[in-house]
């Protein structure tokens, strides 16, 4: 085991990062592979992890960032003259406009605020909303959807591109699929109940459907309890006001979603956020809260509640729950963790994050997740013990206000965690999560070859692609397209101005013929649009790579 | 000694301790489908309790339509609106709801709690003011809890109450102009409301409009598909004109038997919640079995308007009954 250091060394591809030495984005480390432990991660906590945790956040060469600015000041100082001429009357204005009657209402929006939207948005608007007509299975159909006067209006031509390679639906397991024999169970339960509830949980809408449902995600996950509720947004934005309130302290990570931002915001408790992914950033404000109390009478916190997610969306890195475990017992605080997108997608049999670290459940006070991604269905779920159930089916907003789920969709949820779990007689579950990691590690690896920069963990199935530039966001996602790939495309404001991507999300239904044929079409616009930043491309000792591999997996 | 505050420190429980016979934690369960004759904890009842209006529920062309869907489409749609979520049965659901209402834009939200709760913090934000109804229904109210504005409450369907809160709306506006030009007004209220069973006094909102330039949106969750000659609700009911209310929100769980909400109104109004809905921009689309259910139900509300003047004459003779 001594020479995979040497090996190692030499080939400088082993970006072993800790975001705790604030050395983030400068650079690599050489660490150690695959020892037992000790030396992991440069500190004490080196005996929590059992297997390797290895994430990538290579910053970009400085002309990049050069570029970047100036492709949008240029993009800007176009806008202003755009709306100079707008303004003026020199050019059509294609939005729509106020009322006659209402002209001399307060405006509704102020024009600045839509200055992004009208003048950056617009130019490159074709690559989003695209309308599809088929399953989101591994290939769909896309609408073909031309537009006569740069974007501002669209018109659909009626044909339909066919089999296009999804790259961009949120389908890790595949089990976004029309087979017949998959859907029979379906098919009846639609049958059977129909489609609405009109009646939210507590007064006539829990049906025998939902106790069955929440029965197996609590057996799924191996917690006492859960409860679902209808949307993965709502679950969030309607949980969290009831679990915490004022006086109460909510440290949440850089990167949450917005449901879990909102949630926190209607709650009311103070916000304060830790930097990503960053324990010596969480472990500060701990003690800070502790020892001096609330802001301004300093008297003690009534609960201290850590929101964090499973795999990050836009990053794809994973949380690093055993550290967060052990400073929350130190502390005493709760966690709450979303594991929407970690749910299926990862642990050795889909049980998410917890497994992957080999963890127990019940050191996470709320286990939350949506249905919507691996499971191919819509929801959101709660989890935890049974006190904490008990609590929120009678005090949610959700239980009281909201309908509950449709019982085709249930059913669709119950069909594929029976498959998971191996209750309807087959392993398909498992191979299902199986082939998933394997084309997550392919993928990963293929990328990293190519020389491109991807952010995110090794293990996660949300692959980040950086483009940085604002006109490769356009060029990136045409070209795809037209190679019969669809891809997803993010820039600012859900990512860093400086920092747009492009995002693919692996599937299990994905072959490895389909993932070959995407890599060669990036590789080749790669070359084109001259994405390949990265600094440390593996290209050039392919066959020594191999060999490496080989040894390091035990 | 920062150890020792630290060791000190007990928090509260995460959650506090419920009693064991609390009613919502021994739900009714209903096994089978919550129509008209429902079965609960397996006693067979007549149902008084779902917002099932039209009888749709049950409603076998619906089923149908729910069904062709599951076999070409699947369940879920796995993804937002913006990234690849949009399907073409969205598009047609939409353009059929403006169409039955008579607006020029429809758009579509996964969960009708969602729908009012993210559509008024995408206009209203932190320093407007938003005049809302005493009974409004907790979606409105968290809608605008999440929008930051100032609220200012006005008793239930109480025109009088709500011209002297504009009039002194209208007093600390002349002593600050200049801020009075960019702070927006709003106006919210539901068409039933679901706390009282009341209608809202549409006309005189409208005179109040005008008079005071404040902007109307109107949640017409229960009255979709109840009030009206055809079902178009509160508008249709009092004769007014679809443009001079700015946005209508409802839901399609109550009437509609599927699930989800729309907001419909003019194009410059609702194509800013495509970027900036919250409900809609990052949370997965409407799985399109219950998109197409919802499609089918609209047709079957627009082939026999019949059905609103049965079900009026039932509510009318229950109210006679009941008042005695």
């Amino acid at each position: 085991m001594a020479n995979p250091n040497a090996v190692c060394n030499g080939h400088l591809h082993h970006h072993h990062h800790q975001k705790q030495n604030n050395l983030l984005k400068s650079g690599i480390y050489k660490k150690n592979g695959i020892t037992k432990g000790m030396k992991k991660n440069g500190v004490s906590n080196g005996t929590l992890y059992k297997k390797t945790f290895i994430e990538h956040f290579e910053q970009a060469p400085m002309y990049v960032a050069v570029l970047t600015f100036l492709g949008f000041g240029v993009g800007t100082v176009f806008g202003y003259l755009r709306d100079f001429m707008r303004a003026w009357g020199l050019e059509k204005r294609h939005i729509a406009a106020e009322r006659e009657q209402q002209k001399d209402f307060v405006p509704l929006y102020q024009d600045f605020e839509n200055f992004y939207t009208r003048n950056l948005y617009m130019r490159i608007r074709d690559n989003w909303n695209r309308p599809i007509c088929s399953v989101p299975g591994p290939q769909f159909d896309l609408m073909e959807r031309v537009t006569d006067d740069y974007n501002w209006t669209f018109r659909f031509t009626g044909r339909i591109i066919k089999n296009v390679i999804n790259m961009g639906s949120y389908n890790y397991l595949g089990f976004a699929e029309t087979d017949v024999n998959a859907l029979k169970t379906v098919t009846i339960e639609l049958q059977k109940y129909g489609t609405g509830i009109c009646s939210t949980r507590q007064e006539m809408g829990t049906l025998d459907k939902h106790v069955e449902l929440e029965k197996l995600v609590a057996k799924f996950l191996g917690v006492e309890d859960a409860m679902v509720f209808g949307m993965g947004f709502a679950t969030n934005s309607m949980n969290i006001p009831a679990l915490v309130g004022k006086g109460c302290l909510i440290l949440s990570d850089e990167l949450n979603h917005t449901s879990l931002v909102l949630g926190a915001r209607l709650s009311g408790a103070t916000i304060r956020i830790f930097k990503h992914n960053n324990m010596q950033s969480l472990e500060k404000l701990l003690r800070d809260a502790i020892i001096y109390g609330q802001p301004r009478s300093h008297r003690a916190w009534r609960k201290i509640i850590i929101l964090v997610e499973g795999i990050y969306s836009m990053e794809g890195s994973i949380v690093r729950l055993p550290e967060i475990v052990s400073l929350k017992k130190k502390y005493k605080a709760y966690l709450y963790l979303d594991e929407a997108h970690s749910i299926g997608a990862v642990g050795a049999s889909g049980r998410g994050v917890v497994e992957y670290f080999g963890m127990n459940p019940d050191d996470v006070d709320v286990l939350m997740g949506t249905f919507t991604k691996s499971f191919g269905a819509a929801g959101g779920y709660i989890a935890g013990k049974k006190d904490l159930v008990d609590f929120l089916r009678t005090h949610s907003h959700s239980a009281v206000y909201a309908t509950s789920m449709c019982p085709a969709v249930a059913e669709q949820i119950i069909r594929a965690m029976k498959c998971l779990m191996g209750q309807d007689g087959t392993t398909q579950g498992l191979q299902r999560v199986r082939q998933l990691g394997k084309n997550t590690r392919y993928f990963r690896r293929r990328l990293h070859e190519m020389g491109f920069i991807i952010y995110g963990n090794d293990d996660s199935p949300v692959v980040p692609l950086l483009l940085y530039m604002p006109g490769k966001i356009g060029a990136f996602a045409r070209r795809m397209l037209e190679k019969n790939i669809g891809v997803v495309v993010v820039g600012f404001p859900a990512t860093p101005i400086t920092e747009s991507r492009a995002r693919f999300c692996v599937s299990a239904a994905h072959t490895r013929e389909m993932l070959d044929t995407v890599l060669n079409a990036l590789d080749e616009l790669g070359d084109f649009l001259q994405l390949k930043y990265s600094r440390y491309s593996k290209a050039s000792h392919p066959e020594l790579y191999e060999e490496t591999r080989l040894e390091l997996e035990d | 000694e920062k150890e020792e505050l630290i060791e000190e420190w007990q928090p509260e429980p995460l959650v506090p301790p419920v009693p064991k016979d609390h009613p919502a934690l021994n739900y009714n369960i209903v096994s089978g489908p919550p129509t008209h004759i429902i079965t609960v904890n397996g006693k067979e009842c007549i149902n008084f309790a779902s917002f099932n209006f039209l009888g749709l529920l049950d409603n076998e062309k619906v089923k149908t339509a729910a069904q062709t869907s599951l076999k070409k489409y699947g369940v879920g749609t796995c993804g937002p609106r913006g990234f690849y979520g949009t399907f073409d049965v969205h598009l047609e659901l939409e353009e059929r709801l403006a169409k039955f209402m008579r607006t020029e834009e429809a758009i579509i939200y996964s969960y009708g709690f969602a729908t009012i709760a993210s559509a008024i913090p995408a206009y209203s934000k932190r320093g407007d003011i938003v005049f809302v109804d005493e009974a409004a229904c907790f979606a409105i109210q968290k809608g605008l809890q999440a929008s930051r504005s100032n609220i200012k409450l006005f008793k239930h369907n109480d025109m009088a109450d709500l011209e002297r809160l504009l009039k002194e709306q209208e007093t600390e506006d002349q002593k600050n102009p200049r801020k009075a030009r960019v702070t927006r007004r709003f106006i919210v209220v539901e068409g039933l409301y679901m706390n009282t069973g009341d209608i809202c006094p549409l006309p005189e909102l409208i005179k109040l409009k005008y008079k005071y330039k404040v902007r109307i949106f109107l949640e017409e969750s229960l009255s979709f598909g109840v009030l009206g000659e055809h079902g178009r609700g509160i508008t249709e009911h009092f004769g007014i004109n679809i443009d001079d209310i700015d946005l209508i929100s409802a839901n399609m769980e109550n009437s509609l038997a599927s699930i989800g909400g729309f907001c419909c109104g003019r194009s410059f109004i609702i194509d800013h919640q495509r970027l900036s809905g919250q409900g809609y921009c990052f949370s997965a689309s409407l799985p399109p079995l219950l998109a197409a259910a919802a499609i089918e139900a609209l047709n079957i509300m627009e082939d026999n308007p019949g059905i609103f003047q049965t079900l009026r004459a039932k509510c009318e003779r229950i109210h006679k009954a009941l008042q005695g």
